[in-house]
């Protein structure tokens, strides 16, 4: 059997380093603002936006915009086509880490 | 964006940020928990004391100066500390309390109506209500609750502990009596004080 059919594809849009970061606050969280995120992956407003927008064009996350008192909010929160997605990307990572282990 | 990543490097990222995002939410709920526990301790033991002293339980009005000085302190705490936005686990232990409030302040309000009526239409007979042991019954209830939702054992424990004392403390001794106010003490100190010890020092960690 080749090598390459033991492993199964990892999703390129979460084999990202701040996107992987991102999801993972929202599948515990459910939802977070953007500061919130910003605080906790410890990226620039640039480059989470960037990527908080690549998320949301695939579906895994929503993302409203509004207003907290005063003050704009954005509020970020996973989809269910995020969350399997977040679950089949565990469950590539497995057969990686399970095949290493071999 | 670096995608070069090993598989082990994803699987610790996502235990690292979902741990830390927990340490973060844990920290925004220590000091709030010690806050009220303070005051809900304090506030038993005196109306403990003025109610023995003087024989009349109005002296429990004093949960509602209670309740507007927690809201006070708790306004101002959110002030002064870092800004944490809400997640779903925030806005739900806000709800729970919140709720918590509501049906403890609602119903005191209407036993103090019905009295009022009673009293006004010179009805007879007495209604008695053990308003300490509901209290203390949903305060265990919001406690564990929040403890499963935080996903945090000590909380839910020391509900959990603190609700089983309580409820033994209120049925052991004589209904109505003004002792019976001090099962709040044993809420205040189990419930919250302990675990939002528990919590700030996890955090901190």
């Amino acid at each position: 059997m080749p090598e390459s059919k033991l492993f199964k594809p990892l999703d390129p849009l979460l084999h990202s380093e701040l996107r992987l970061a991102v999801m993972s606050i929202l599948l515990d969280a459910g939802s977070a603002d953007f500061v919130y995120l910003k605080a906790e992956t410890g990226a620039t407003s640039g480059n989470l936006s960037v990527q908080l927008d690549k998320l949301q064009q695939a579906g895994y996350i929503e993302v409203t915009k509004g207003f907290k008192g005063k003050m704009p909010q954005t509020v970020c929160r996973i989809t269910d086509q995020g969350r399997n997605a977040f679950a089949s990307y565990v469950e590539a990572l497995r057969s990686y880490i399970s095949s290493d282990n071999r | 964006m670096e995608n070069n990543f090993s598989a082990e490097s994803s699987l610790r990222l996502i235990t690292e940020t979902i741990e830390r995002s927990r340490r973060t939410m844990a920290k925004n709920s220590g000091k709030p928990m010690i806050l009220w526990g303070s005051l809900v301790a304090t506030t038993s033991v005196v109306i403990w004391a003025l109610w023995t002293r003087t024989g009349t339980p109005v002296w429990n009005l004093l949960w509602f100066a209670m309740s507007a000085l927690g809201g006070f302190f708790t306004y101002q705490m959110n002030r002064n500390r870092e800004k944490v936005p809400a997640t779903e686990i925030s806005r739900i232990l806000g709800k729970v309390w919140m709720w918590f409030g509501i049906f403890t302040t609602g119903f005191y309000a209407l036993l103090w109506a019905v009295a009022l009526i009673r009293y006004s239409a010179h009805m007879e007979g007495i209604v008695t209500v053990n308003l300490t042991l509901l209290v203390t019954m949903m305060m265990g209830l919001c406690g564990a609750i929040s403890g499963a939702v935080m996903n945090c054992r000590p909380v839910t424990a020391g509900s959990v502990l603190a609700t089983a004392l309580s409820v033994l403390f209120v049925l052991l001794v004589p209904d109505g009596a003004p002792v019976q106010i001090l099962t709040f003490l044993i809420l205040g100190v189990f419930a919250l004080i302990i675990p939002g010890v528990i919590l700030q020092r996890k955090a901190k960690a």
